[in-house]
């Protein structure tokens, strides 16, 4: 297979021809076998050693959580001036990357976007564990964390009244909630069929037990397929407005307040935008190395990456733009309390935060304009680190240094954070790989009934020969 | 206080017998307190504060006075029984106010104490004295002494290394033995060493223990102390006491005398200052300020000059001689070139042109001659019985009392056996050149009495423990000379005697009572028979209304002769010597409140640094030595070095260092710091730079860098500034704190308004109830006039006792976790070496509009009607939205549980500690918001008695805590739609705006323009400096309609 690979360059449009989006001559059965194969073959050592420091860090995460809740927010760094910090900050991180796989599966489904179908299960499952993640840090981050219930609208005689509707923080906890919920269910509807497949395929008893309940009594029968395709196109439905209607309540935990640097009313589409941005970003920091390890370059073909760029240098740019515009608006708006804060992001005490935000996510991603950083794996992984890195930084300079200086000056503070901070950013990747290593392990991680589809007819066999396609190019 | 909370009085001690209420109390309150330590707390320190609630429910619930013995058991054992009748007027859970007098600082402060269910919960002044106006700091926070864990709470002996408990009894039989060896012909081997003494009993007592031990010596110190009485006896011949009279003068000069800031009568000096400071209400005093380092006063004044403290005496030896000439020949009419030149000639010429109306002022610490002088300078403008009265200096002190330096001798010299302290704390403040710690080891036996262990009773063979002021009954001769009672509003927490007892037992004498003592001293030195209703009055009221001596007339000595002093050495300024001056810290005076943490995290008015002191440098000095801010100093003086951090004072006189007193205790206490307990000093102890001759200030003082920063905790700017930051800030200053010149505010009394274009603004959300013109409920207001303000912090600790707000330590405050629900902002304008400064005291705006509410998710934070933004604090999950939303940014936020953390400060927020806690204030949980409500429990206990007595709230009747703590009444409180309301008319004031108005907050908060009344030849400098020089604009537009009227005149003119 790693010949043909070589033969078959998938980044080369032809008109007259679509470009394959499986090579190296598979069937049904070698996709089935290919996909299984990773999580019926004997656990790597790799496994096991990723693993644990997942789990280390899981565990780090979980005692510092413990000793926040026991001994109050102020282990964190926040302080008068500045209320939030980091976790505000990990939670919209931990929100935007949770926005790439809903939007693969969901809209790109819509747009009838096939190439999306080898890589969305895999960018779905880390957006339910990127929004598991950004659920903990809202949850964690209020002073009384033990009742944090108040916030949803329950029917209860105990708090007599209803939480307060107009607050931002609430439509957040709808929004979020809402997204999380769909997604979860979105793409559990899509992996029915392939657990039914792991489940017909695993000799492991208990694991037949599971992926049998899992897979709902799955038969493939032509009802069931009737049945799944509608409610998955409906979920699509459901869910893709969702994509953007999540990162937009979350923009408006801030643009709702009339903190300069935080009320602007572009902070909707940009966060969107940043929230596309940075969840590819991460779908290439996953991908890259998983195809490699997994073998699955035959099925995630470097047209698929060189497509993620794109949308990276697209998002990216847009997210630049709004950048600009924020500052062009404070200019043109007058508002001085505005201007100063734009001004003092770029220059003032956190001048080193901003300019690495603008270095990661709207120089960083320029590189793709060239085809050599579309196609070469490892350079798409540096860059894709660097919106990782960009993209977190965004939300600690929105977040903390319109915070930080405000209207008065009298109030004016900076924030420090504190080991626990760190300790928790770096443990919530803890949480995140934990459930990613899992998935890897035990789910399918490539939508196989889906890739599939989108593999030429068997009985067509012109498709299948790699030499014919070459003929065609 | 308010006409309808007349001060109650104790009409018998049967009412403070037992209240069943009280013990309920501590039993609900307190249900786990004897169950589990909390975690991190040294089992020690857990046992230590059980007793003293032990302690508390027996002494609290025991009758203090009855069968009464001197020596004996104290508090004896008594059943608890609910009353069978509720003695009359008491009213379970009601507070009461009790009049009485503390000695603070060295100095008699009459207050008035609220006790809640015999409860002492609060400190204010006492208003109905004269010499009162507001309450200061000090007084206030004395308070938190009463609850302190630390308190001496049992005699101790001493011996070799062991440290054992006694009781009084032991000590009585100890003393009686070794009374017998000091008898006769051995008392000369006796001698006691004592404090200034406030009180006429307490003088009788020591007389007692005169005549038991005739050949007794007497010594007296006090580590902080001024000339003032050497300056009267040199100019008159006679130990006088000045009254000055701030609000007859027109123009005041301030010669580092910090006249509304560390002054000796600075409340009533704030007072009538404040009242010749309001431009609607006649002519504007001016105020020249002439000192060595920023002080509050310095922030008041029209013009300052900053001159070296050393320098001072010539500086007015020069003002003397141009006065002189001005007198002779008449006013300058030229206006000099230099501007320290036109400040001086504008000074002479008003100085000159208002004789009799005028009042120069020289601070405490000027030498004689030079206090001598200011008097002949007065006596040549004729102020004296105009803005100046003089009484005789009290006599509280037997005769013949001797120095620390003599006792030191004396002790060297072996000529002393026995010593007792009563208080003050020699070991640690002592001149460094007096080395007491090897005179103590020449004597025998040392016994110390105190209300807390100090450097000194750890040296001593026995410390015998006194009560607090608010525990015992007493008298006090006040600055006036009037005569002031102080009563118990508690039984003594701890096992604890006041100074008439313990004198008394010292001297053998008959008096056991100290009541029975102090109706005598009442009695012998008033009237021969005090009738019951006469000593009613007097204890109610809490002094003696007439008592106060006559003035006394006075004449400059013809032939006093200064001495020359050079006229022209200050000018030429101190070169390159360097000098530090010694002022009373601010959060611990000399050092006796080091274990306040009120105190200790008030900010300093000028620097804001909490937890420490600070030398202060000129940015120019600063730049010479070569150090920055917060970086660690070697300063020696004196042969001795210190290392202090640096903070850069704009405006202080080149050359002059400053720094405060009272840090780096070693023994004071869990929050001020027990070396023997590993809880390091607060602060750095400079006394061993400190000798006989340089007590306030030390010349020829060198300076070393040492590279290495320190980390300070203030409460603004708690970082560095930027460039960028500065100029911003620079920039919003003056639309934050509006200021004008009294001419400007002739030509445009609503000049205020305009600093700030205001667009038309809409509202989001519908009308409420509150907005409404039709709305003719109460709507709560507040106005801060900022002419009178001085950011004296008084306001601070007032809202910190009233709403149970906790201190958080050094560490919290330094990254901004500070509590203060006020605060007052401190600006800087203008040259760095010549600023100019304002304070602004900052609270909780109540804005109509208010953004916080809107974002709260869980509706903790909502308004009343009545115009409140209230906080449930049940209901707060603390996400800290509303924190990030407010612009005012005046919420706080419970970071960390302030009340049962291991932190260092723990014994200041104790079980014991619980006990100071207003309990009409919900006390808050971490992970909760707070933030001021206008002291809403006033607010509804006002409304429930109006109610209850049928009639309507008058206009001025509810007092806020900081607004009662205010002595120059900047704050003023009440219903908006009353017209007859002060703040009504505050709010209707052409001054007045609202702060950051263009956010459409609508603030129930307004300020009122600060107004100065520079001279004419500097006028123009003034509006140069804040230039918003809106004489020339006329051009109004008229905008948007508007709802509320009380906005719609807010929003004219352009600033330009």
């Amino acid at each position: 297979m790693a010949t043909v690979n070589e033969v078959i360059d998938t980044t080369i449009d032809d008109p007259g021809n679509r470009t394959p989006l499986v090579i190296g001559g598979h069937d049904y059965g070698s996709i089935t076998r290919l996909v299984c194969g990773i999580n019926e073959s004997k656990t790597p050592i790799a496994w096991y050693i990723g693993m644990l420091m997942s789990l280390s860090l899981l565990g780090m995460l979980g005692a510092l959580v413990g000793y926040l809740i026991f001994t109050g927010v102020g282990v964190w760094g926040n302080n008068n001036p500045v209320y939030w910090g980091f976790p505000i900050v990990n939670f919209v991180f931990w929100v935007g990357i949770g926005h790439a796989g809903t939007l693969i599966s969901a809209i790109l489904f819509i747009f009838r976007q096939n190439w999306r179908t080898s890589i969305n299960r895999f960018a779905e499952a880390m957006t339910i564990f990127a929004v598991v993640c950004a659920g903990l840090f809202p949850a964690i981050h209020i002073g009384r964390v033990w009742v944090f219930y108040w916030l949803f609208p329950l029917p209860s005689l105990q708090l007599a009244m209803w939480p307060q509707f107009r607050s931002p923080l609430l439509w957040d906890v709808f929004a979020v909630s809402t997204y999380a919920t769909v997604s979860l269910i979105f793409w559990y509807t899509g992996m029915i069929p392939d657990l039914a497949t792991l489940r017909d395929r695993t000799n492991n008893k208990i694991l037949r037990i599971v992926y049998s309940i899992l897979s709902l009594g799955w038969t493939g029968s032509a009802r069931a397929w009737s049945r799944y395709e509608k409610a998955y196109t409906l979920f699509a439905a459901l869910a893709a407005p969702l994509v953007l209607s999540v990162h937009t309540i979350v923009s408006f935990d801030f643009a709702v307040s009339q903190l300069p640097g935080w009320h602007t009313t572009i902070f909707p589409p940009y966060f969107v935008a940043g929230a596309v941005f940075s969840g590819f970003g991460m779908v290439l920091t996953l991908m890259v190395p998983a195809r490699q390890w997994f073998g699955l370059k035959d099925v995630v073909t470097l047209r698929h990456l060189e497509n993620v760029c794109k949308i990276l240098l697209a998002t990216g740019s847009m997210v630049g733009y709004a950048y600009a515009m924020e500052f062009f608006i404070a200019w043109y708006g007058g508002n001085m309390y505005e201007q100063f804060a734009f001004i003092n992001r770029a220059f003032g005490p956190y001048w080193w935060a901003y300019w690495i935000m603008v270095s990661c996510n709207v120089i960083s991603p320029q590189l793709f304009w060239f085809k050599k950083c579309r196609t070469t794996p490892w350079l798409m992984f540096v860059i894709s680190i660097f919106v990782n890195i960009g993209m977190w930084f965004e939300r600690f300079v929105i977040t903390v240094t319109s915070l930080a200086r405000d209207f008065l000056p009298s109030s004016w503070g900076m924030f420090e954070p504190t080991p626990v901070d760190y300790g928790m950013l770096i443990g919530s990747f803890g949480l995140f790989f934990t459930l990613f290593l899992l998935f890897v392990r035990f789910g399918p991680i490539v939508a196989m009934a889906e890739v599939k589809s989108v593999m030429p007819h068997p009985h067509s066999p012109v498709h299948d020969d790699p030499h014919a396609a070459a003929d065609h190019a | 206080m308010p006409e309808n909370k007349k001060p109650k009085y104790w009409r018998s001690l049967g009412e403070l017998e037992g209240t069943p209420e009280f013990e309920q109390f501590l039993r609900q309150e307190f249900p786990e307190a004897a169950e589990v330590a909390p975690t991190g707390m040294p089992r020690r320190r857990w046992m230590q504060l059980m007793g003293a609630s032990l302690a508390l429910a027996t002494g609290a619930a025991g009758c203090r006075y009855p069968e009464e013995e001197v020596v004996g058991f104290r508090y004896p054992e008594e059943e608890i029984a609910p009353f069978s009748r509720r003695p009359e007027g008491r009213i379970p859970g009601k507070p009461e106010k009790f009049a009485t007098t503390l000695t603070v600082a060295g100095k008699a402060c009459p207050v008035v104490a609220t006790s809640y269910d015999g409860r002492p919960i609060k400190i204010d002044g006492n208003q109905l004295h004269p010499m009162v106006a507001g309450a200061d700091t000090y007084s206030q926070a004395t308070l938190l002494h009463l609850y302190d864990p630390d308190r001496s709470q049992y005699p101790v002996i001493r011996e070799g290394s062991s440290e054992n408990k006694r009781s009084w009894d032991e000590f009585a039989v100890w003393w009686k033995e070794q009374s017998k060896k000091l008898e006769g012909g051995n008392s000369s081997k006796l001698a006691i060493l004592h404090q200034t003494n406030t009180s006429p009993s307490v003088l009788t007592q020591m007389n007692e223990v005169a005549k038991k031990f005739p050949q007794a010596k007497w010594f007296q110190y006090e580590s902080i102390t001024g000339n003032t009485t050497l300056g009267t006896e040199l100019a008159f011949g006679k130990k006088l006491r000045p009254l000055l009279n701030l609000e007859a003068a027109d123009i005041i000069v301030d010669l580092s005398a910090d006249l509304l800031g560390s002054h000796v009568t600075h409340g009533v000096n704030n007072q009538g200052f404040a009242k010749r400071r309001a431009p609607e209400d006649g002519p504007m005093s001016r105020l020249y300020v002439v000192e060595s380092r920023f002080s509050v006063t310095g922030i008041a004044a029209d013009h300052r000059l900053a001159v070296a403290a050393s320098q001072m005496p010539s500086f007015i030896a020069d003002l003397e001689q141009k006065l002189e000439a001005a007198l002779e020949s008449g006013e300058t009419k030229e206006k000099p070139a230099e501007k320290i030149d036109i400040v001086i000639t504008a000074m002479v010429n008003d100085l000159v042109s208002h004789k009799g109306k005028s009042l120069v002022v020289g601070g405490e610490s000027l030498d004689a001659e030079t206090q001598a002088r200011i008097w002949r300078i007065n006596n040549k403008l004729e102020n004296f019985g105009k803005t100046v009265t003089f009484i005789e200096e009290p006599k509280l002190a037997r005769d013949n009392v001797g120095t620390i330096e003599e006792l030191a001798a004396a002790m060297n010299a072996g000529e002393v056996d026995t010593i007792i302290f009563l208080g003050g704390n020699p070991l640690y403040d002592a001149p460094a050149d007096v080395d007491f710690i090897a005179a103590m080891d020449k004597t025998a036996t040392q016994v110390y009495y105190g209300d807390y262990e100090t450097e000194t009773s750890k040296k001593s063979t026995w410390h015998l423990p006194a009560s607090h002021g608010l525990e015992q009954w007493g008298d006090a001769i006040a600055y006036d000379g009037s005569y002031c009672v102080a009563q118990p509003l508690i039984s003594p927490i701890f096992e604890t005697k006041d100074p008439i007892e313990f004198l008394s037992l010292i001297a053998g004498s008959a008096i056991s009572e100290t009541l029975e003592a102090v109706k005598q001293t009442v009695a012998t030195s008033f009237s021969s028979s005090v009738t019951e209703a006469a000593w009613t009055k007097v204890v109610h009221d809490g002094f003696i209304a007439d008592s106060a001596p006559e003035a006394v007339s006075v004449t400059v000595n013809d032939s006093l002769d200064l001495g020359e002093v050079s006229v022209a050495t200050w000018r030429a300024g101190l070169g390159t010597a360097y000098e530090l001056i010694f002022h009373p810290g601010a959060g611990t005076y000399d050092g006796r409140y080091a274990n306040n943490g009120w105190l200790q995290e008030l900010p300093e008015p000028i620097t804001k640094v909490t937890w420490d002191n600070v030398v202060t440098v000129s940015p120019k000095t600063a730049e010479e030595i070569g150090v920055k801010q917060a970086e660690l100093m070697e300063v020696s003086a004196n042969g001795k070095t210190v290392r202090l951090p640096v903070y850069i004072q704009p405006g202080q006189a080149h050359g002059t260092l400053a720094v405060g007193l009272g840090y780096g205790r070693t023994h004071a206490g869990a929050v001020g710091g027990n070396v023997d307990e590993d809880i390091a000093p607060v602060g750095v102890d400079v006394g061993p730079l400190r000798t006989k001759a340089s007590m306030n200030l030390a010349t020829g003082v060198t300076v070393k860098p040492t590279g290495k920063e320190f980390k300070l905790a203030t409460t603004q700017d708690h970082f560095a500034i930027d460039l960028l930051g500065m100029r911003e800030i620079g920039r919003r200053v003056e639309e934050l704190v509006r200021e004008g010149t009294v001419e400007e505010y002739e030509h445009h009394p609503d000049f205020a308004k305009h600093i700030v274009h205001l667009p038309p603004n809409g509202d989001l959300w519908e009308e409420q109830a509150w907005m409404k013109e039709s709305y003719d409920g109460h709507a709560w207001g507040m106005s801060i006039d900022l002419t009178k303000c001085t950011g004296c912090n008084a306001c601070t600790i007032a809202c910190q006792s009233e709403n149970n707000i906790p201190i958080v330590g050094k560490e919290a405050v330094s990254v901004g976790r500070e509590m203060h629900w006020i605060r007052v902002d401190r600006y800087f304008s203008g040259d760095m070496e010549d600023p100019k400064a304002v304070s602004q005291p900052v609270t909780c705006q109540q804005c109509e509009t208010a953004p916080c509410e809107s974002v709260c998710p869980v509706a903790a934070t909502v308004h009343s009607d009545e115009g409140l933004n209230d906080m449930v604090y049940n209901r707060c999950i603390g996400t800290r939205y509303c924190g990030n939303n407010c612009p005012y940014k005046v919420r706080r936020f419970n970071y960390l549980d302030w009340r049962a953390s291991d932190h260092r400060f723990e014994a200041g927020n104790q079980e014991l500690a619980k006990l100071i806690f207003n309990p009409e204030v919900t006390v808050r949980n971490r992970g909760v918001m707070e933030k001021c409500t206008y002291c809403v429990q006033r607010i509804q206990n006002t409304k429930i008695e109006a109610k209850a007595d049928r009639r309507a709230i008058g206009p001025n009747e509810i007092q806020v805590a900081c607004q009662e703590a205010c002595a120059s009444n900047a704050i003023e409180f009440g219903d908006l739609n009353n017209p007859e309301s002060n703040v009504a008319k505050a709010h209707a004031n052409p001054r007045s705006y609202s702060m950051l108005a263009e956010l459409n907050t609508k603030p129930r908060t307004r300020y009122l323009a600060r107004i100065t009344n520079p001279h004419p030849w500097l006028a123009s400098e003034v509006e140069d400096h804040h230039g918003h020089g809106h004489g020339e604009s006329e051009h109004t537009h008229a905008e948007g309609d508007h709802a509320d009227d009380d906005h719609a005149h807010e929003k004219e003119e352009e600033k330009h």
